[in-house]
């Protein structure tokens, strides 16, 4: 069933870009001098697929997907330019006026920050991380915050980013009838096999609490329909909290105008990108009317929610713990209603990492930056986790930006794969072809470098290893920035840098052996 | 539960630490030769020979028997609430009743400083801490230093020098008063019954901002509140200095943390990110050291009580020990031992709150 639910996610996407990188400059204002970790990098990661981003150690890859989810810490570093497209949105849309660069020389670098622009930045793409892409990050016992508890941590990307659902189930649940209990009823009496799913979707939509297993077992268990209505019908009903539904109708209309200014942010800062001045003008005016009419006409609720702080939010944390709960299940923890409650440190590492990713999809983000998820963890976790990941891939679609230096993992894992090297990306394809047909020097060098049980026997092969080691990026190679290691270097090599080019099909790589075309 | 369990045996543990303390000075006051200790009960011009006078003197101060019978003799009296008697210039009579007139004062220094040093620190910073080399933090920084750097007399003083009445002439800001605990010209010709002019204390609490609220005097009140700004306001600035240090070491640290990348890659707001994620982490440190700040706060209530002639528990230690009054120096002693040790295990409780990751 899986499967066919994966081929439908393939045909429907149908190669659609999901995350898009160009020409990503990324740098670190250090005082030693300006690191040059990114120089360029150009990636796209399909709809539906997982895509590897493979090198050495210092390389660039954390500073890929790093910047990619716009978290290099400032200062030192900033991305300097290029766009980086989510969703066919552009999160580097006002990246040139953020911040002025002024170069005095290597170590001397002023950076005039824009602080206003800066925090509708911060605002705009607060709303994109979470719900459009997450990320997984290496040491799942640093990455989760110690002092809170696991379940305090998702339900925070659930509240986050799904209020407004939220409180539109809980109306649904607070005005639910016999009648509505009835039709479910008979819903779930028409459908043949498994009746759990609808169950699932059903507690969903109505935000009942932790009932599934309740209501399955009523539906079990009944062998006479009127009374197992009649349970049903009492046990849902006794799910109702009593809610005031002005309340509640507040929050959401409130939640629901602050992600219309959200909308309205996202499509000034297009506006102003394209320079539509005119209707720039006219969108400032309009996120400047709601903002003063979301103080003046939810003043009362602003000033409540102010002093009763999170006491003002328990109507959905009943929500958000049934739906955290869900998640936990789905990334295959047990006794999901225990750790929800647990604090990082009681769980083993690789629960810690299945937590870690339960909290990265919880708003079901389409695109998981999984940044050497299971480095950190032994050898048996880690197929676990691979599994997880994959499957995650299949049932939901999300794209997956892989990052390793594990060259069996990017095989055993990915479709597509990029090689990157110092800052730049190499070569990009089909994992197969990459691995049975490697073009760049440093793939092939990085390629023979492996052990392989399937070739040779150990005594007649020699491991290879590429001489030499990753530059130092304060002041790197002129023109490609391999051609020091290069065995194959030409007089062009230190001069010009060689563009990612498709020279087979579906085959880029940057290398002059195989085009002469130059970065400019 | 496993919280209700700790505080048992931390209270437990309060005991043997107890009897170690008074045992430490016990011994220690005994290093006195005989003659010293008794020297004050002895009166050259009576017409009792000064040899007996001595003697009688040894004996009523217990100090014929082997010392370590003393210790369980003084032992005994402690735990009778017999703690002997002192003399000194400022006070005379039962130590027990020394220490409920002046012990309030002390603690109501110590625990206004600490109130207010924690209610400015926490905001304070938060905000600097999340703005680590702007202009706010570098200021901040010059201030914490140098006030923590400074010994409390030397601030206690020059905030007489910069705000003390008729301390420079014609000074604008010299507007409140330096010492005393009230201006005696608010009681009135007739004091109140709750007032004892022979010690100038108040009743029932012995905390002349407090009694005076209680009996609805407010013109004392209101003395009372002016002549708490200077010696508070000393303490709290020391303290204050000292605890924003730690906040703001915390808060870097914290936001350095790969949790903060965490929640930032959730979406979570940077204010939201500063309030939930990082100065949740940034508190603990700082609540560690609270219970070893707030020993040296004890010290320094000595010191201001004694700059600012704010009659407290410390003047009095100060005067028994002047004036060789064992019992008096045990007392106070023991008293200050059994808040500091209070004040540890709040800090102890207080950071098993804070932190899950500690086991009781």
């Amino acid at each position: 069933m899986v499967e066919e639910q994966q081929e439908e996610i393939k045909t429907k996407n149908n190669g659609e870009e999901y995350l898009r990188v160009e020409n990503l400059v990324t740098r670190f204002f250090t005082s030693k001098g300006i690191v040059k970790a990114l120089d360029g990098v150009t990636l796209a990661v399909k709809k539906g697929e997982i895509f590897g981003l493979v090198g050495e150690s210092g390389c660039g890859k954390s500073v890929t997907a790093t910047s990619i989810m716009d978290l290099i810490p400032d200062p030192p570093g900033r991305i300097i330019s290029g766009s980086i497209y989510i969703d066919n949105y552009n999160i580097l849309n006002d990246l040139p006026k953020l911040a002025r660069i002024n170069v005095k020389s290597e170590t001397d670098v002023r950076v005039k920050r824009n602080k206003r622009l800066i925090k509708r930045h911060n605002f705009v793409i607060s709303k994109i991380r979470g719900r459009k892409i997450a990320m997984i990050f290496q040491e799942p016992s640093l990455a989760l915050n110690p002092v809170i508890s696991i379940g305090k941590q998702i339900s925070e990307n659930i509240l986050l980013h799904n209020r407004v659902e939220i409180a539109n189930s809980i109306i649904r649940r607070e005005s639910l009838t016999q009648e509505d209990v009835r039709n479910f009823y008979n819903e779930i009496r028409d459908t043949k096999g498994d009746f759990r799913p609808l169950v699932n979707k059903w507690t969903r939509q109505y935000a009942v609490p932790v009932a599934e297993d309740e209501i399955v077992n009523i539906l079990k268990s009944g062998a006479d329909s009127a009374l197992t209505l009649k349970e049903l019908t009492e046990v849902i009903m006794g799910k109702k909290r009593g809610n005031e539904l002005t309340h509640i109708t507040t929050m959401r209309d409130y939640y629901k105008r602050e992600e219309e200014l959200f909308e309205l942010t996202l499509k000034l800062v297009e506006a102003e990108s394209k320079n539509e001045v005119n209707n720039a003008a006219v969108l400032e005016q309009q996120i400047e009317y709601l903002s003063y009419s979301l103080k003046k006409d939810f003043s009362s609720f602003i000033w409540k929610r102010r002093l009763l702080g999170k006491r003002f939010e328990v109507v959905f944390e009943e929500e958000a713990r049934r739906r955290g709960i869900e998640l936990l299940t789905l990334v295959n923890i047990a006794e999901p209603g225990r750790v929800y409650d647990a604090y990082p440190h009681e769980l083993s590492g690789g629960m810690q990492q299945r937590a870690m990713i339960a909290m990265a999809i919880a708003s079901n983000p389409m695109m998981l930056i999984a940044d050497e998820p299971t480095t950190a963890l032994d050898v048996t976790t880690q197929a676990q986790i691979l599994d997880l990941i994959r499957d995650l891939n299949k049932v939901t679609g999300t794209s997956v930006l892989f990052i390793t230096h594990d060259l069996a993992v990017i095989a055993e894992m990915c479709e597509r794969l990029g090689v990157m090297y110092a800052g730049n990306l190499v070569e990009e394809g089909p994992a197969s072809e990459l691995f049975n047909n490697p073009l760049h020097p440093y793939t092939t060098g990085l390629l023979s470098s492996i052990p392989r049980a399937d070739v040779k026997s150990r005594n007649e092969i020699k491991l290879e290893s590429i001489p030499g080691s990753v530059p130092n990026l304060i002041s790197p190679p002129t023109g490609c920035r391999f051609h020091p290691r290069c065995k194959f270097k030409m007089d062009i090599c230190a001069e010009k840098k060689p563009a990612l080019v498709e020279v087979q099909k579906n085959h880029k790589v940057a290398c002059f052996l195989y085009s002469k075309e130059v970065v400019n | 539960m496993e919280l209700r369990y700790f505080i048992i045996r931390r209270l437990l543990l309060l005991i043997p630490t107890l009897l170690g303390l008074v045992l430490l000075v016990f011994f220690l006051l005994r290093m006195f030769p005989d003659t010293y200790l008794v020297a004050r009960f002895v009166n050259p011009k009576s017409p009792v020979p000064i040899s007996v006078q001595y003697a009688n003197a040894k004996a009523a101060l217990g100090l014929n028997y082997p010392i370590f019978i003393q210790y369980f003799f003084y032992l005994k009296a402690l735990f009778t609430g017999q703690w002997g008697t002192m003399s000194t210039s400022i006070y005379t009579g039962s130590v027990l009743k020394g220490i409920e007139l002046y012990f309030p004062a002390t603690i109501q220094l110590a625990l206004f400083a600490t109130i207010l040093s924690i209610v400015i620190a926490i905001p304070l910073g938060t905000y600097i801490g999340a703005r680590p080399n702007s202009v706010a933090d570098q200021t901040g920084r010059v201030f914490s230093l140098a006030f923590y750097a400074m010994p409390v007399f030397l601030l206690g003083l020059l905030l007489q020098l910069l705000f003390g009445q008729n301390v420079i002439a014609g000074n604008p800001l010299g507007v409140l008063p330096i010492a005393g605990k009230f201006s005696f010209n608010a009681v009135g010709a007739i004091p109140p019954p709750w007032f004892d002019p022979s010690t100038g204390l108040t009743g029932p609490t012995h905390l002349p901002l407090f009694d005076a609220l209680i009996h609805g005097d407010w013109k004392l009140a209101y003395s009372s509140f002016i002549y708490l700004i200077l010696p508070v306001v000393t303490l709290t600035l020391s303290l204050l200095a000292a605890i924003l240090r730690f906040i703001r070491a915390g808060m870097v640290d914290a936001s350095n943390q790969e949790y903060v990348k965490t929640a930032r890659s959730k979406g979570v707001p940077e204010s939201l990110v500063i309030k939930r994620h990082v100065r949740k982490n940034a508190l603990i440190p700082t609540v560690t050291v609270l219970g070893l700040l707030f020993a040296g706060l004890l010290g320094g209530v000595v010191v201001v009580e004694t700059v600012f002639n704010y009659y407290g528990m410390g003047i009095l230690a100060l005067n028994a020990v002047i004036n060789v009054a064992i019992y008096g120096v045990l007392g106070t002693t023991f008293v200050f031992g059994v808040t500091l040790m209070a004040a540890n295990l709040i800090v102890d409780i207080a950071y098993a709150f804070i932190d899950p990751r500690i086991r009781y």
